[in-house]
């Protein structure tokens, strides 16, 4: 649309609005950067042009019914948006520190919602039927269950070897429910839905946020878009002109500095450095997992001989949780302080390098993690090796819950009051963005690699992650400061879903493959119980499906795609 | 950004005529709920007798900028210039000038008319280009002025350097409105 001055071109655009849609004309007026009083007058023309026209086609009632189906289309999406939850204390977060530290509530409330979904399916398909077939429980409950998961849970819809693998039905002749079908396939097609959502997510921010990557040198679009109109506090709007009059100061004298001529000793010195601290970093999350790895043996290994107390048994088990959690809490400071040591060129180089040494740390603990519970836990003489793995990672998810408070009250709460009372120079603290997300993101590997062995666990991980979401809001806004660094926030959420998508979502899929596919089943418990694996019970449906001729098709499409390698090869090449 | 507030939606559903309530929503981008919210803020900020006649009494510019979103807001006169339609020049804003310019700064709005709009607010002298003059008073007014803290004549003249040869394509020494829209349609965060 033109927007040049003058009656001609004015006529053009009266006849060209009035003969789109009616929404196309009013996304078109809307559009257009006039006046209210210009627009009313340019919409006043172009409806006398339209009942001009309908005159003679007498479509007048229809347009009536058009319009106020219309208002109550409009109305219907804003009690949508009004029903949506936190939206105003998001607007408050942004409005007093950046969009930046908004984008982690963002995210968490995501995470929030792809965990409310996953339990709602969970509950429906698996543990409602579950209900109706329950054995009852004998056991006793005591206060100490809800940390341990143990004890009175075991007989309970929380974990996988409660469930039954019979066909239920109650009514006799009736229709009937197979349980282990139903396991299988709700916690398959919860995958694939998952997945496919990931994916979408991350091909929508990749087009709009990739499409070319800038340096982080002062350049035109970074002066002129970085403003954060979303800031209303005048003590952060001075904040953010400070830290933009020093980045721009910084970026300038970057582009000055004549390319220096390091000596070679120099440039040795400094790649010797780095060397240096990445083998020290490796080195110790490698003794970080063998550490991980023994103590769980061991604990194994007591667990099975069996502790004269019931008690002092279920508290050993309490171990291991708390030893990963502190490795987690306290390792990512080793490593930010290894990076004050090393010499970065940049202090964005620092943050990245620390993030990647984090990020490699929690991969190879949960990494060890699965290889102890897929290759020893399911291979030892337990009674329900499911449930045991089940009660393990509830036990790590609470533990980690619990840290994630401490967290907060020491990282934060504490360190405020020391920086204003006891040490005035530190000042307030700032939100630590990449840290947070690392700890969501792995709470949130935890829960789905739990979710075969323990159906209930969306729920528990979804409770804490509402009590995680107030006390980080209320502990922001009463501890922190706005953040000093501008950060690109639109790269930053893409990359969030990226590392959500890439090591942790794969890595989740890749040891649910392996169980079902690879591992037998426990003799005693379980929907699964007898079969050589979980898979075996799908090739017997199929068996069963054969018999009727009106399902052949789905035992061809079975037969021929899901079975065959190189459906699976063509798919992967098609999601790369 | 958005420059919503916070604050309770009351019963200021009677003070607007419905069909002007639905023209306005054709009109701009905002919402139902947004409208009667601002019609509430910009009534709050007349003196209790003209409150009947928020539609079409204008507000000076003073009061205009004891609006918490605005006050803080370093572009604040350029904001109140550019949305105001007021023929004696003063920057008083009526309330449809005050729908406009909540509009702009919605979620919803395009980032085409944001951009346009943002064009309008930095250039300081409003002969519709970005020369050297428009440029060095939005960087004093980006790092704040005042207190010592501004960058030198050479650091300015590099800056301003360092944008031109970044956004100025057709090299006449000014930004155009296309340029302009061309430089921030690359930054995925504006």
């Amino acid at each position: 649309l033109c927007f040049s001055h003058g009656f001609d071109a004015e006529e053009d655009l009266v006849g060209k609005l009035a003969s789109m849609s009616t929404n196309e004309r009013i996304k078109a007026i809307q559009k257009m950067p006039e006046t209210m009083r210009k627009k009313r007058e340019i919409r006043n023309k172009v409806l006398k042009e339209i009942t001009k026209k309908s005159r003679h086609r007498g479509a007048q009632c229809t347009q009536g019914a058009a319009v106020s189906f219309r208002r109550f289309g409009n109305t219907l999406s804003e009690y949508f948006q009004q029903l949506q939850p936190w939206h105003k204390t998001l607007k408050i977060i942004g409005a007093e520190f950046g969009t930046s530290v908004l984008s982690y509530f963002v995210f968490l409330k995501w995470l929030l919602n792809l965990n409310i979904f996953s339990f709602l399916i969970n509950f429906g398909f698996i543990t409602i039927p579950q209900f109706l077939a329950a054995e009852p429980n004998n056991l006793s409950f005591t206060g100490l269950e809800l940390f341990t998961g143990a004890g009175y849970f075991q007989q309970t819809v929380l974990y996988y070897g409660f469930y039954t693998n019979a066909t239920i039905s109650k009514v006799e002749n009736g229709p009937s429910y197979n349980m282990q079908l139903a396991y299988i396939f709700t916690v398959g097609i919860y995958f694939v839905i998952s997945f496919l959502i990931l994916l979408f997510s991350m091909a929508r921010l990749f087009s709009r946020n990739f499409v070319n990557s800038q340096t982080f040198s002062v350049n035109a679009s970074k002066l002129l878009s970085t403003w954060d109109f979303n800031i209303t506090n005048e003590k952060a709007v001075k904040l953010q002109q400070k830290n933009l009059l020093i980045q721009i100061k910084e970026g300038l004298t970057e582009v000055n500095k004549e390319v220096r001529n390091f000596s070679v000793k120099e440039r040795v010195g400094h790649i010797a450095a780095h060397l240096l601290a990445w083998v020290v970093s490796l080195a110790t999350a490698v003794a970080a997992c063998a550490g991980v790895y023994f103590l769980s043996i061991n604990n194994l290994e007591l667990f099975m001989k069996g502790y004269s107390n019931d008690l002092q048994r279920q508290t050993a088990m309490l171990v291991l949780p708390v030893i990963v959690s502190l490795l987690n809490t306290l390792i990512p400071f080793f490593f930010s302080w290894l990076g004050h040591l090393e010499k970065f060129q940049t202090p964005g180089q620092h943050i990245y390098v620390t993030i990647i040494r984090n990020i490699i740390l929690k991969i190879s603990i949960v990494g060890i993690l699965c290889y102890y519970w897929l290759n020893i836990v399911a291979t030892s003489e337990s009674q329900c090796w499911e449930t045991l793995v089940g009660q393990d990672i509830y036990r790590l998810v609470l533990v980690d819950f619990i840290f994630c408070l401490l967290g907060s009250f020491f990282g934060e709460f504490l360190r405020r009051i020391i920086g204003t009372t006891v040490c005035m120079s530190l000042g307030l603290p700032e939100f630590d963005i990449g840290r947070n997300v690392l700890d969501l993101i792995y709470a949130q590997t935890l829960t789905w690699i739990g979710i075969l062995f323990s159906p209930l666990l969306p729920g528990i991980q979804m409770i804490a992650f509402l009590i995680v979401f107030f006390v980080k809001k209320v502990s922001l806004m009463r501890n922190c400061q706005p953040p000093r660094k501008v950060w690109r926030t639109a790269q930053m959420t893409t990359s969030f879903i990226f590392l959500l998508f890439c090591p942790s979502f794969l890595g989740v899929l890749c040891v649910i493959g392996v169980t079902v596919w690879r591992l037998k089943p426990s003799e005693e418990c379980g929907p699964f119980r007898g079969l050589p694996s979980m898979y075996a019970s799908v090739d017997e449906w199929m068996q069963i499906l054969e018999s009727y001729t009106v399902s052949k098709w789905v035992v061809w499409i079975y037969r021929n795609l899901i079975s065959s390698e190189l459906f699976f090869f063509i798919l992967s090449t098609v999601v790369l | 950004g958005s420059a919503q507030g916070s604050g309770a939606m009351g019963g200021s559903a009677s003070l607007i005529p419905r069909d002007l309530l639905g023209e306005y929503q054709e009109l701009t981008f905002l919402s139902k709920q947004e409208i009667l919210l601002a019609y509430k803020r910009f009534s709050e900020l007349l003196p209790k007798e003209e409150r009947e006649n928020a539609c079409s009494t204008r507000v000076p510019k003073s009061q205009i900028l004891t609006l918490p979103e605005l006050r803080a807001n370093p572009f604040q006169q350029r904001i109140c210039h550019v949305f105001s339609t007021s023929e004696t020049e003063d920057d008083s804003m009526s309330f449809e000038d005050f729908l406009d310019m909540l509009s702009v700064f919605s979620d919803s709005a395009t980032s085409d008319i944001k951009s346009y709009y943002a064009f309008r607010i930095f250039d300081f002298d409003n002969d519709g280009i970005l020369d050297r003059k428009d440029l060095e008073q939005l960087v004093n007014c980006l790092t704040g002025q005042g207190e010592g803290s501004r960058l030198s004549s050479e650091e300015m003249e590099q800056l301003i350097q360092n944008i031109l040869e970044e956004s100025d394509i057709d090299k006449d020494g000014t930004i155009n409105l296309a340029e302009f829209q061309h430089v921030v349609s690359r930054s995925p965060d504006f």
